[in-house]
């Protein structure tokens, strides 16, 4: 829809009418003639078009590097955007010369994207070599190898170890510094008021952080009615209600992972991160578009099932809540009626934690989809499993929650013939197809494999790799 | 301000304006090809009323509108620019549509209605080559006698090897803006790394003489042989649409247009028989190669020349005979990709090879060791081996990555780990460099020295990030003894330098650097002439440059270079079709997950002859760049396409290309010290093509590894099939690839 939208681009305030629909990449090249920010894809996987983008979080802004082609313009209301023009806006900064040092730029097109990328790394402050691989691993290069790349980045890495925890004495460092225009740095610190007041509109679009909508919608009519799920209040928490643990469809990908209340649930589940798709795309994509998309080999969604998660479905009428593995119906069908949207999901707590595992596998091992993954959560006592939630994706239509060999593995020690049979009996659901991500029969002994690691990975003193691969 | 290159501090500013960058100039219209949908048809019917009724703005253009010959093949005639009858692959253009905006281009694209009938397919090699859809005569080189001298063979080994497409994925998409010249003539802003090429197509389809289109190439966001010859549809495209409307028309087609149209690296299905005497040494190699060409013609003769001159890789071998099919098939056409038909040919060789280490129960690098060309062999195609540096590279290649104590390390791993297994392997090298074509071989340049003393070079090469700019910035610099910061490099155009070859075969410095050379040489003679005339003594560049305006010396020089040396004879396939050759060694190290058939590389190690750099850093990035996009071809792009001839892996979601994690991996280049070339400009080196074939070390590394995982690696049979997925990986590990 057509709304007044408030909001920075760099250091210029913006007061438009303007379709809350249309891509930011879009708007911010033709409108605004910023053409530093580049369209390589236009669905998220090469990180030409990332910006940085300020929100409100609970203690003043939150910087983040985003894919502008999957950010709708509606989304800036109230926010800052911050291009590689607003950074370069006084001259060459020090992430730019650490990549000419290294030769990082050969045919330039993937360069501003990096940069913004890196420069997002800076002003997240939170600095170290993993990170800094991370913070590119969803900008492609076709050029350099990313060997200079990475050597510029470590050097960034050096240069500025210690930068202050407070956003605004980092943000007045980096000014200093030069990472940033001390002008703009200074304007990083607080964010505009919004123009108007977005859609709480149910019966709507609902939108969560766009990545899958806008892939399959790359040219939104202008019309199309959104309602933004992370512009209605409570809706981006993660709290504790009762025996749940309730995460609201708001909820990032990657806030999700680093959330305390979640790593105490499951000890270690951050781990997994890294494997679902990109930073740049865990900033925006929520669990409840990744589970309303439904589709099979959805990552976030495979891992809910380990966790039971509930669906908690909300309309004008009131809200019920459904087991996850009833919400999915068919191929990319949900249990979701007219006028209802997911506000939240749901993950029972009051057994206390589970023991979790991931696995996927992909063509490419990083920001790619998987060919098949599977997780299982459980709990045991004494020797023996006393409750197992295995899921399966990527073999059937629809996310798998592997309800046999859940049910079974209740009361089993997990060892090698355990392993095996709860693996045929998750086969026993499947029914594969063969497309481009790999063939039928692949995926079938990728899938008993994965779950056979599993037990090797949750199970690492029981010698199972010895039995399963002597 | 440090010596960067001023080029990437454009980059990295985020300035530097791409073909979709720059202002659009008023009344632009935008272009959108009208597609097939099926992959063989005659075209029955094309109605664009519901495109029209879109809006006022909208016009379709079609074969018929063409004024010219409706043509783009150089090599062949079978490639139309918009289908008029029958179309051969899925993708191909069959008509044009106008429109104000991009996305009512596309909208009312999709809103012109195709009739068709339908056609049989064919899309795989041998099978086009059963039915005889052959392009041209096959071709054979041939040495020695190689069918005797299997006879005295101690061990024979034969087999089949594939290797799959690979889709450029140059971040910036295909594009071209056309606008109609005061005066009449077309003037073309072309992503192309061909700007003569572009030149002659649009001037072929618009019935213009060369002289009234000019084509610009700016700098190019990637190209990597995707913009060579294909380049020129879209850009004639656009020139079409111009010419026909009068209106300005930008077409830049989007990463999915992109995937689906145009065509990749050609997919080669081979079979090989090599033998070899009882120490290990070749006596005889027969190799058939069936390239996957495509629909049409376009550069397929060019690559399998190239194939059939690299068949041997970095090997000596007395008999030989190497035969190549362009097996003509319903796929978009294959096309120019670094390497150029090299790695096709060269991964046929390892494979054979390989094969003959596990007969004999060797390591391959025993084998590779026992064969390397020396200084004083000959080539199959008659051209004799001068300095080789081989050897050279492979021993200091062992050497560096401590080859034996790695072996034993690794072999001391596999011992001891089940659940994850290491490998390693090398790759020789040996690249010709030169264009295949030989009339291709020359360059030109045009420097102006300005009378404050600043230079302006313009020559036929087009930068697209291999730096191509920023060497020719040296060579004028140190040729003039002036800093490089005086040394401009201007955008390429046809009309300062005419009859350019494409910026291609690695030899955009060696063709474009030495006639930069020549002209500056010339206005240095010049100069220097001016110099001792007037007493000038040691008086600095800027004053003897205006002096010697004033004395009204012409300050301006075209040079021109072609390549000497070079013939060939193509009936009996002799000849000496190269300037030099590239040598080199790398030695890769893989780890694969037993579990989950997943692997990745663990660490690489190359030496590699530069001869004298010009720019270190330059060659630097193209080594590294160039393996990692070897490596994503033997390894992980998987390009698909379906029986129907339908692109599979058509966004980058399907289609996955190396990202930082895939090559986070330590990367040991040297460059071989006293190394000069004195072929080359300032006795430098090509450096775009050759250090691809590494990426050939990391198929043998990941299978070395998954070897060791099913047995005795030294015995255990591999498979020669790229890209090495991780499917294959699991399937292999599974047995089922046996
Ligand atoms: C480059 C890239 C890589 C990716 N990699 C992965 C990966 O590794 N693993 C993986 O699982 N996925 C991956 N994805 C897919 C996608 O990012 C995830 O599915 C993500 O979780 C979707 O969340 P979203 O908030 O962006 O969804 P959106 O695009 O906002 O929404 C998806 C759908 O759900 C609907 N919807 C969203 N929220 C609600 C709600 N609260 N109520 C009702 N309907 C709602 C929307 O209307 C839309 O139809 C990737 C995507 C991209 C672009
Ligand atoms: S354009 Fe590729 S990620 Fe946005
Ligand atoms: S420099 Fe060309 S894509 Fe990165």
């Amino acid at each position: 829809m057509k709304r007044r939208l408030v909001f920075r681009v760099n250091e210029r305030l913006v007061d438009a009418e303007a379709w809350e629909e249309t891509l930011a990449l879009d708007w911010l090249r033709r409108e605004l003639g910023l053409t530093g920010t580049k369209e390589g894809c236009r669905e998220g996987d090469c990180g030409a078009c990332l910006v940085l983008l300020g929100e409100r979080g609970e203690a003043g802004p939150v910087w983040k590097a985003v894919p502008s082609c999957l950010l709708a313009l509606g989304e800036l209301d109230g926010r800052h955007v911050v291009t590689i023009e607003g950074i370069a806006a006084a001259g060459l900064t020090p992430v730019m010369e650490a990549f000419l040092d290294q030769g990082a730029s050969q045919c330039g097109f993937c360069s501003p994207g990096f940069i913004v990328a890196l420069t997002a790394f800076l002003v997240e402050g939170r600095i170290d070599p993993v990170r800094t691989l991370v913070s590119i691993e969803g900008n492609l290069c076709r050029c350099t190898g990313y060997g200079s790349i990475r050597r510029a980045a470590d050097r960034l890495t050096k240069d500025f170890a210690d930068l202050p925890r407070d956003l605004g004495a980092r943000l007045a460092v980096l000014g200093k510094r030069g990472v940033l225009p001390p002008s703009l740095a200074a304007l990083m610190t607080s964010l505009p008021e919004p123009g108007s007041r977005p859609a709480a509109a149910p019966e709507g679009l609902n939108l969560g952080g766009g990545t899958d909508w806008f892939v399959r919608n790359p040219d939104p009519e202008p019309g199309t009615g959104v309602a933004f799920t992370d512009r209605q209040a409570g809706l981006g928490r993660i709290e504790r209600t009762g025996d749940f643990l309730s995460v609201g469809a708001a909820v990032t990908v990657r806030a999700f992972f680093e959330d305390l209340l979640v790593r105490a649930h499951a000890p270690g589940i951050e781990a997994f991160e890294a494997q679902m798709a990109s930073l740049p795309i865990r900033n925006r994509a929520t669990l409840a578009g990744n589970v309303v998309n439904a589709s099979p080999i959805a990552d976030m969604t495979a891992l809910l099932l380990a966790l039971d998660a509930r669906a908690r479905l909300r309309s004008a009428s009131g809200t019920r809540d459904l087991p996850l593995a009833d919400f999915f119906l068919g191929y990319k069908k949900t249990a979701l009626r007219d006028g209802e949207f997911l506000e939240a999901l749901l993950l029972p707590a009051a057994a206390g934690p589970v023991r979790l595992n991931f696995e996927k596998v992909s063509k490419r091992e990083s920001l790619d989809i998987a060919t098949a993954n599977t997780a299982l959560a459980l709990r045991t006592e004494e020797d023996r499993i006393s409750w197992a939630r295995l899921s399966v994706g990527g073999m059937a239509p629809v996310p798998l929650a592997a309800r046999a060999a859940s049910e079974y593995l209740v009361g089993k020690i997990p060892d090698a013939a355990t392993a095996r049979e709860a693996a045929r009996l998750a086969l026993q659901d499947c029914s594969p197809l063969s497309d481009v991500r790999g063939s039928a029969g692949y995926r079938t002994r990728l899938l008993e494999r994965l779950v056979l690691a599993h037990f090797v990975r949750l199970f690492p003193d029981r010698g199972l790799l010895e039995e399963f691969w002597p | 301000m440090k010596s960067w290159n001023p080029e990437s501090v454009q980059n990295v500013l985020g300035r530097t304006k791409y073909i979709d960058d720059l202002p659009e100039p008023a009344g632009l219209l935008h272009g959108q090809p009208v597609v097939s949908k099926s992959a063989h048809g005659k075209l029955l019917s094309l109605d664009a009323s519901a495109a029209l009724a879109l809006h006022p703005s909208v016009r379709v253009l079609t074969a018929r509108d063409i004024p010219g010959e409706n043509e783009l093949g150089t090599a062949v005639s079978d490639e139309p620019l918009l289908v008029a009858d029958e179309w051969t692959y899925r993708g191909q253009s069959l008509a044009l549509v106008l429109a104000d905006t991009r996305s009512l281009a596309r909208r009312a694209a999709a809103l012109v209605k195709i009739e068709g009938e339908e056609l049989p397919v064919v899309t795989d090699p041998r099978e086009a080559r059963a039915k005889g859809m052959i392009i041209l005569a096959p071709r054979t080189m041939r040495m020695g006698d190689p069918e005797a001298a299997f006879r005295d063979c101690a061990v024979v080994v034969s087999g089949r090897v594939e290797s799959g497409g690979q889709e450029h994925v140059y971040l910036e998409t295909q594009g071209a803006t056309a606008q109609v010249r005061d005066g009449g003539g077309i003037f073309v802003l072309s992503g192309t790394q061909s700007p003569t090429g572009v030149q002659e197509a649009v001037a072929r389809n618009l019935g213009l003489p060369m002289n009234a289109v000019e084509v610009d190439a700016p700098r190019l966001g990637g190209a990597f042989g995707g913009k060579e010859d294909q380049a020129a549809g879209w850009s004639a495209l656009a020139a079409l649409g111009a010419f026909v409307t009068g209106r300005p028309v930008k077409i830049y087609l989007n990463r999915k247009d992109d995937l689906t149209f145009t065509g990749k690296r050609h997919p080669y299905s081979s079979d090989y028989k090599l033998g070899l005497d009882a120490e290990g040494r070749i006596l005889a190699f027969e190799v058939d190669y069936y390239q996957n060409s495509g629909a049409c013609t376009d550069l397929s003769p060019a690559i399998l020349s190239r194939t059939l001159f690299h068949a041997a890789g970095a090997y000596r071998i007395p008999n030989l005979r190497a035969t190549g099919y362009m097996c003509r098939t319903n796929l978009p056409p294959f096309t120019a990709f670094r390497g150029f038909g090299a790695p096709q040919g060269i991964f046929v060789m390892e494979a054979a090879l390989h094969k003959a280490a596990e007969a004999m129960g060797v390591d391959p690098i025993e084998l590779q060791r026992k064969n390397l060309l020396r200084t004083g062999d000959s080539f199959h195609y008659g051209m004799p081996v001068e300095e080789a540096r081989t050897e050279r590279s492979v021993e200091r290649a062992l050497e560096r990555s401590a080859w034996d104590r790695k072996r034993t390390e690794i072999d001391e791993f596999n011992r001891t780990r089940r659940d994850r297994k290491r490998g390693m392997a090398a790759l020789p090298l040996c690249f010709g460099v030169s264009f295949t074509k030989l009339m291709m071989n020359q360059g030109g340049a045009l420097v102006h020295v300005y009378r404050d003393g600043s230079v302006g070079v313009h020559t036929g090469a087009v930068e697209m990030g291999q730096g191509v700019n920023r060497k020719i910035q040296k060579v004028v610099a140190l040729t003039l003894g002036i800093p490089e910061a005086r040394v401009r490099i201007e955008r390429t155009r046809t009309a300062t330098v005419a009859n350019t070859s494409p910026t291609a075969a690695s030899t955009g410095t060696d063709l474009n650097g030495m006639a930069a050379l020549v002209a500056c040489e010339e206005i240095g003679k010049r100069l220097s002439a001016f110099r001792s005339e007037s007493g000038l003594g040691d008086a600095p560049w800027e004053t003897l440059v205006s002096k010697a305006h004033e004395a009204r010396v012409d300050l301006s020089a075209h040079g021109f270079y072609a390549t000497p040396g070079l013939f060939y004879d193509g009936k009996a396939e002799r000849g000496s079709p190269f300037a030099y050759h590239v040598y080199g060694c790398a030695v890769l190290t893989a780890e694969v997950d037993v579990i989950r058939g997943t692997y990745r590389i663990d660490s690489a190690t190359l030496v590699h002859d530069a001869g004298n750099m010009i720019d270190e850093v330059v060659d630097r990035g193209q080594a590294e760049g160039a393996l990692a996009q070897g490596l994503g071809w033997a390894l992980l792009e998987d390009l698909r396409y379906d029986g129907t001839g339908k692109l599979l892996s058509d966004t980058l979601s399907t289609y996955k290309l190396p990202d930082a994690h895939f090559l986070d991996f330590p990367l040991d280049l040297e460059f071989l010290a006293d190394a000069p070339n004195p072929k080359a400009v300032l006795k430098s080196k090509a450096i775009g093509e050759p250090p691809f074939m590494y990426g050939i070390a990391g198929y043998f590394a990941v299978l070395d590894a998954l070897k060791a995982a099913r047995g005795d690696r030294l015995r255990v049979p591999g498979f020669h099939d790229l890209p090495l997925t991780p499917e294959k990986a699991l399937d292999y590990l599974s047995g089922v690839i046996p």
